[in-house]
């Protein structure tokens, strides 16, 4: 049986894989355009920040769905595993002389030194900016990481309602903790952390010309994050994790080490949100504690159940439609008027009325969401158009003799 | 069948809610300028909601005051109709970058605001990427125009305000140890505090500071620290939010001592939390109220002949330091855009440097940094039986 489905879902799965690759490189070339040649009016401009954090967004979405969608871990750390990701990436990539001004209060910080400065220096200030912008992402996921697994020993003995609980409270608490003035020199207390590497510092060089990345650069960290998380999901790990998800005794019956597997799928989580964050800060070009707070981590997971629980591209498109409307499209409510004439409900705060009655909307009447648990692909189209092309050729066939 | 109810019901109560909310309304004036014309954008960034958003309103109300008093400019014998565009940065970082970028993207030759240092450091980076220059106006963390040349700002800074209110506790109320208390994570009030501390440690004035954390209510603890520690002032440079929590808690204590307070203190909230009590708070500000009637009459009449404006003004026609400010503001844009003689943004920002012009809260020039050069500021007591701020002292920084 298995067999046999393989056999005849082979070419349409290629066909699939090559229409993704081909849909793929022509968003990239879209974003390369976008940030280099095409005309900047008053559409491009809106665009370029919403697809930077709809990307982001999109990445911290299903990291999320990892743990909530496919472990059944229902987790609300997200904003403070983000918020250590964001101060990493921060702190290692100010400017060594821009450290006094920064750290004003905190005597120029402790560390003293910034990796995209360093690598700039041995491979040139554009090479060193995306290398440097790197490691540095990296390093904040993997401090999220270690975070998640320090704090992932006891909070993963507890189960659903309660390690909501203790994930939220933990992300408060690291909230604090960053913005106490005793840890001032590595977190600047309550201050901003700014001057660092942004996604307008991300620059290539080929053949004379300097071509910018604003948006490429951060489609490309998400895609790639989210690719290994897909195929995470795909594998024997990704089996063991939704088995726990749907019933943990006989997953464990089934020879699975529920707290291995639970560890695993957080940490991994963890490290993603983390480069989230670390994307995040450099959208934002500041870094301040406050708005990690639980709102951030809600959003998360509004975005998450929007596009459907255990479903990748639900919250990918999730992502995008909501942070295009929450800070685009929508943005038309507050201005007082529309289409040049006045409306007179429309002024501050009509939008988020608006949006939230939208979200009220959608998740009573669309609890599953816009994908449910199912995942849009190429491959699915192409089998449902031939499905489709194949009832008519029969409904044909069944009309033509008589 | 239930569904489409369920949905017509959900409708009905969102109709609902924003026919409550809303009085009836005469047309913006920005609305009706657009279409006649040249047209110069000025572009708003200030937060209508958040923590901030009391403040960012009442800015807001002055901007759009001096526009209805003076819609027009008129570059080389050309009138150009002024249109205020207002973009909500939430009083938050992650929201700030897209606010702005909301604003450039209908080119604006100039931007004014924020209240509140952090979002105007945020979006720091996308004006200058759009080349728009931006006039802050009372955002008061010297990081804000430190390093860059296209933000400026009308507001006196931090170290100054910190100061200032130092010297005042020495010199006026002869205090001795001071209690310092300011929201944790919130960079306005850790600045202040650092800066009040170094001044009054030089002025020889002991300091006790502590830090509460957000959403905090109850500063009951804090307010026995202060007196517990023998203290003979308090200083609490927070929102306004907290501000109001911490004047009623200090009353129902019985706690006499003095509070200072900078410029986010100075708001008719704190007058209604003050009202018959018996406290005595000082603040140090941008204007004092009588500085100039015309004025005042005048932005008077227009906030209470609009329930919206009144609205947004806290409910009474109370004029706030920052609505002043932001209506000098609106003028030093114009006359930057008059000195220009264009309305690209590149030639006012060209032009911004040496613009000078006497404002509502006095002669307005800027330095090299892009502060406005401000030697004083005016401190106002808290009259709670009159329910008015009465004007002090003007205090300067020897």
């Amino acid at each position: 049986m298995g067999k046999k489905l393989k056999t005849k879902a082979a070419p349409e799965q290629r066909a699939g894989t090559i229409l993704a690759a081909a849909a793929l490189a022509v968003l990239y070339v879209f974003l390369f355009l976008l940030d280099n040649a095409l005309p900047t009016n008053s559409f491009t401009v809106m665009l370029i920040p919403v697809l930077q954090k709809g990307a982001i967004f999109a990445l911290v979405c299903v990291s999320m769905n990892l743990l909530n969608g496919f472990t059944g871990l229902f987790s609300l750390g997200q904003a403070g595993f983000m918020l250590i990701g964001a101060y990493s990436y921060a702190i290692f990539s100010i400017p060594a002389e821009q450290h006094n001004a920064v750290y004003q209060y905190f005597e120029g910080g402790i560390i003293k030194f910034s990796i995209p400065q360093i690598l700039g220096n041995a491979l040139g200030v554009n090479l060193g900016n995306i290398v440097g912008a790197i490691i540095c992402i990296i390093i904040g996921g993997i401090v999220a990481g270690i975070f998640a697994a320090l704090i992932g020993i006891p909070v993963l003995r507890l189960k659903s309602d309660y390690l909501a609980i203790a994930t939220l409270g933990f992300a408060e608490i690291l909230r604090a903790f960053f913005q106490w003035d005793g840890l001032g020199k590595l977190t600047n207390g309550s201050n901003l952390l700014r001057k660092y590497t942004n996604f307008h510092d991300i620059k290539i060089q080929l053949g004379g010309f300097i071509y910018q990345l604003d948006t490429v650069f951060p489609f490309l960290i998400a895609t790639i994050s989210i690719g290994i998380i897909v195929l995470l999901v795909n594998s024997s790990y990704g089996r063991a994790f939704k088995s726990i998800r749907d019933d943990e005794i006989a997953a464990e019956a089934m020879g699975i080490n529920l707290f291995k597997h639970k560890m695993m799928s957080f940490v991994i989580s963890s490290f993603f949100a983390g480069v989230g964050g670390a994307l995040l800060a450099m959208f934002q070009t500041t870094v301040q504690a406050a708005p990690f707070r639980t709102s951030m981590t809600y959003e998360i997971l509004l975005m998450v159940v929007i596009g459907g629980i255990g479903s990748i591209t639900g919250s990918v498109i999730a992502a995008f439609l909501y942070i295009a409307s929450s800070e685009w499209w929508l943005r038309f409510l507050d201005s007082g008027q529309f289409m040049d004439m006045s409306v007179p409900f429309f002024r501050d705060g009509f939008r988020k009325v608006v949006f939230s009655v939208i979200i009220m909307v959608i998740v009573l009447f669309f609890s599953r969401g816009i994908m449910g648990d199912k995942e849009l692909s190429f491959a699915g189209m192409i089998r449902k158009f031939k499905n489709k092309k194949a009832k008519k050729a029969e409904a044909g066939k069944e009309v033509d003799p008589e | 069948m239930k569904k489409l109810l369920a949905l017509l019901l959900a409708g009905c109560m969102a109709f609902a809610l924003c026919a409550c909310g809303t009085p009836a309304e005469p047309a913006d004036d920005g609305g009706e300028a657009a279409a006649t014309g040249d047209t110069i954008v000025i572009g708003v960034f200030e937060p209508l909601s958040g923590d901030n958003g009391a403040g960012g309103k009442q800015e807001v109300l002055g901007m759009q005051y001096a526009n209805s008093v003076c819609p027009t400019v008129e570059i080389d014998g050309k009138t150009y109709n002024v249109k205020l565009e207002i973009a909500d940065n939430e009083s938050s970082n992650d929201k700030a970058v897209s606010a702005a970028t909301t604003l450039i993207s209908k080119n604006p030759s100039i931007v004014l605001g924020s209240y509140g240092s952090g979002v105007s450091i945020a979006a720091s980076d996308t004006f200058a990427a759009a080349g728009v220059p931006a006039l802050g106006v009372t955002c008061t963390n010297p990081q804000v125009t430190e390093g860059n040349d296209h933000y400026f700002r009308l507001a006196f800074l931090d170290p100054f305000q910190g100061t200032v209110l130092a010297n005042f506790a020495k010199d006026e109320l002869s205090a001795t140890k001071v209690y310092c208390i300011g929201q944790l994570g919130n960079d306005y009030d850790q600045g202040l505090l650092n800066y009040f501390k170094q001044a009054a440690e030089a002025a020889g004035i002991e300091c006790v500071v502590e830090s509460f954390p957000e959403n905090n209510s109850d500063f009951n603890s804090y307010l026995t620290n202060a007196k517990n520690a023998g203290c003979d002032a308090i200083f609490a440079p927070t929102s306004i939010s907290y501000a109001q929590l911490i004047v009623e808690q200090a009353a129902a204590q019985g706690i006499t001592m003095p509070m200072l307070a900078p410029d986010t203190w100075d708001s008719n909230v704190i007058l209604g939390a003050a009202q018959g009590k018996d406290l005595a708070i000082y603040v140090s500000t941008f204007y004092a109220e009588g500085g100039d009637p015309e004025f005042e009459a005048g932005i008077k009449e227009w906030i209470n002949a609009d329930a919206t404006n009144l609205a947004n003004n806290g409910g009474n026609d109370m004029l706030a330091a920052v609505t002043v400010m932001g209506y000098d503001a609106y003028f030093t844009a114009l006359e930057a855009i008059k000195n220009a003689g264009s309305i690209a943004a590149a030639d006012v920002m060209a032009a911004l440097p040496s613009t000078t012009l006497t404002g509502i809260t006095g002669p307005i020039a800027f330095d090299d940094i892009g502060d406005a050069a401000r030697d004083s500021a005016f401190i106002k007591t808290a009259n709670c039986t009159n329910n008015v701020w009465d004007f002090v002292a003007v205090q300067g920084v020897q």
